[in-house]
């Protein structure tokens, strides 16, 4: 298989750019139909800035049991447990934390919106935590505990992501890469030499950015940065990776980790999370076995368990 | 037969039909305790069909991949960065 035979297609979603790539051409059709289904479900399952989403009205009751779609509780099953194997680093209840940042609508909205005056006039604290959701999968009911608000951003658009890459692999019977907003996930038999990734700080860049570039046969890869969806509040510059022990932007030794792992998921959970443990993430992602590269502020790169050597010039 | 002998037979039958029931009792207590505690037990699992699709909670640690990815030349066919 090379990679002429490929096909491909681009489209927006959830605010960012999704990305199509099928080793069988006839194929990009049935793809795109079946990520819009699902993208869909997930949109309306966990969006905060649809008052009609589930999250929206779950954030909105109060504490009380909310019954729950399959999709929905499939996404929330994703979150708790990235939280479990974080050790909170990643917490699906930081939901209000976001708000009293004034990330409270679309991000395009946001921007445009300019410097805003600070929410909170004091320090924001830590976020309720995960263990204050319960999630009956059985019965498929979730009850927040009073104060707990969820955003499931940092775990939903990647578990999008390996959902769309398994269902158009086994009903396409093609290879595929998927890519939402830089969360990539791959399934089926891959191109000869791999699919072809450029690691860099903000999945808008062309493929020619200051990087890396990498290539990838299963599962899944994902970067998270500190440099890209930041806006101003209160005249200082904030970002939307929040440390759940603070409730604030995280800050970080990292300007932008990238993982490879078993999935798009994973990949996420573990991207993420090293932002938040900075210094620490090295010795964890080692331990893990998990091939990482992990940006400094200066430019400069450490990879752990097997990612390729990164050449401290081509990593600016 | 002697009528000791009929009534020792009728007091032999009526005392095994006793433990017969007794025992019959005893099983089927047992059966519904039994059975109670699978309803129990079951009941903290997910009924087949309300497990969410694809998703696999029996990994308790996050999943490494099968191979850590390779150095490639030129420009990429995506671009992983933040959104």
């Amino acid at each position: 298989m090379t990679t002429s035979a490929i096909a491909r297609d681009a489209f927006e979603v959830f605010g960012t750019t999704a990305v199509l790539l099928v080793s069988r051409p006839g194929a990009i059709g049935q793809a795109r139909s079946i990520a819009d289904r699902l993208l869909a479900e997930v949109d309306l399952a966990c969006s905060r800035f649809r008052p009609d989403s589930e999250l929206s009205r779950l954030n909105a009751a109060g504490g009380e049991p909310t019954p729950v779609s399959a999709t929905f509780a499939d996404l929330l099953a994703v979150a708790l447990r990235a939280a479990r194997l974080t050790g909170g680093d990643v917490d699906p209840t930081c939901g209000r934390a976001l708000t009293d940042l004034g990330y409270d609508r679309d991000f395009a909205d946001l921007l445009a919106a300019g410097d805003a005056p600070p929410r909170l006039t004091g320090p924001v604290g830590p976020v309720p935590g995960w263990t204050r959701v319960r999630l009956d999968r059985g019965g498929r009911r979730v009850r927040l505990e009073h104060g707990a608000q969820l955003d499931l951003g940092a775990t939903a658009k990647a578990r999008a992501a390996d959902k769309c890459a398994e269902q158009i692999a086994d009903r396409a019977d093609c290879g595929v890469l998927v890519s939402l907003g830089g969360d990539v996930a791959v399934a089926g038999q891959p191109p000869e030499d791999g699919w072809r990734i450029r690691v860099t700080d903000d999945h808008a860049a062309p493929e020619w950015a200051a990087g890396q570039t990498v290539t990838i046969s299963s599962g899944g890869l994902a970067t998270s940065s500190t440099s890209v969806r930041t806006w101003r509040l209160g005249g200082r510059t904030v970002h939307h990776i929040i440390d759940p022990s603070t409730g604030e932007p995280a800050r970080s030794c990292w300007r932008t980790v990238s993982v490879a792992a078993g999935t798009c998921t994973d990949a996420n959970t573990a991207s993420t999370a090293a932002i938040v443990r900075g210094a620490a993430a090295l010795d964890w992602l080692h331990a893990a076995g998990l091939p990482a590269r992990l940006v400094r502020h200066d430019g400069t790169a450490e990879t752990t368990a097997g990612w390729p050597y990164d050449d401290p010039g081509d990593a600016a | 037969m002697p009528q000791h002998h009929i009534r020792t037979a009728v007091q032999n039958r009526d005392a095994g039909l006793a433990k017969i029931t007794a025992l019959s009792w005893r099983a089927g207590a047992a059966g519904v305790a039994v059975a109670g505690l699978l309803t129990v037990a079951l009941a903290h699992h997910p009924v087949a069909g309300t497990v969410p699709a694809g998703y696999r909670d029996d990994h308790g640690s996050i999943l490494i991949p099968a191979q850590p990815p390779s150095q490639a030349p030129g420009s990429g066919q995506v671009t992983s960065g933040a959104s």
